[in-house]
């Protein structure tokens, strides 16, 4: 199995800067939109990405190629990062935690792009966390059921009943707008 | 089209509804930015434990005594060493005095000076 990035990771290791930039071109915007949507937050998912990286270089130069593909690994280590985070705000007590209004329209309300996105934007924030994260790698990463697995680092049979029941959830959350979205059943 | 395909659809058409994200203007500059810093850390690091390692072993060799004077000490010894080994003559191989622990006698059952059977 032929792995593109290895051999970047070896001379980004060893100091080499335009390695490094390759690397940084080839994934840091793809790890941002994942990381993006699992958190719902712009600031914080760059942080997560730049966490990502930094710790990329310091285990570049231990990598072992034939061990795990690269981005499986990158993957992982954001998909932890966001897992930790996530975990952190909800131990956050409720008093300390920020009111946050509630924007939703009302469901016959006449959507508005930028409405209808925020709305499924916070119903797939909601999502339970390993739901959200099947649903991101599959549908924004386009990877098969396979990667994704192995990303999570769960079987495939489990990460097909995790995407099943994420769309499930994802779509009760968003019955009210069925006519917007279109299709009907 | 069972339910599980009808919720893949749903939620497909859902989420090309969202709008496509973007990082800032500048992250994968400031991204760069993280590996230089890193890289110059890792070089004064390896700088640090060369000279951490040497004054270590200058410590072992001559205890309380700055880096430069075991470092010096060693450096004379070499040259003089070198020196030495330049101007001497090489030594003369020994005369073969025939017998050679590394190289034993060579015996065979048939030996050279039993000439026959009929010698019995």
């Amino acid at each position: 199995m032929h792995d593109p990035d290895a051999e970047d990771v070896a001379k980004a290791g060893q100091g080499d800067g335009t390695a490094a930039a390759r690397l940084i071109g080839r994934h840091a915007s793809k790890l941002f939109t994942v990381a993006r949507r699992m958190l719902g937050a712009q600031a914080e998912a760059e942080d997560v990405v730049q966490e990502v990286f930094l710790r990329l270089w310091t285990h570049a130069a231990r990598w072992q190629p034939g061990k795990a593909k690269f981005e499986t690994w990158l993957y992982r280590v954001m998909l932890n990062q966001c897992y930790d985070r996530l975990r952190r705000r909800s131990a956050v007590p409720l008093e300390a935690a920020e009111d946050i209004a509630d924007e939703a329209a009302p469901p016959d309300a006449g959507l508005d792009d930028g409405v209808l996105s925020q709305e499924i934007g916070r119903a797939l924030e909601d999502l339970p966390e390993r739901q959200k994260a099947a649903i991101l790698l599959c549908h924004f990463r386009e990877l098969g059921n396979g990667d994704a697995a192995e990303i999570m680092g769960i079987s495939v049979e489990a990460l097909e009943s995790l995407l099943a029941r994420g769309r499930r959830n994802l779509r009760s959350r968003l019955e009210h707008l069925k006519e917007v979205l279109g299709g009907g059943s | 089209m069972t339910g599980e395909e009808s919720d893949r659809e749903f939620v497909d058409r859902a989420l090309r509804r969202l709008p496509a994200s973007a990082p800032s203007s500048g992250f994968e500059a400031g991204l760069r930015a993280g590996y230089a810093a890193w890289n110059a850390d890792r070089q004064k690091g390896l700088w640090a434990a060369l000279v951490g390692g040497l004054r270590g072993l200058s410590q072992t060799v001559w205890p309380g005594a700055p880096l430069w004077v075991p470092t010096s000490a060693l450096a004379v010894a070499l040259l003089v060493g070198a020196g030495l080994g330049a101007a001497l003559p090489v030594a003369t191989a020994a005369t073969d005095s025939g017998f050679s622990l590394e190289q034993p006698q060579s015996f065979s059952l048939v030996a050279s000076d039993m000439t026959s059977e009929e010698d019995f």
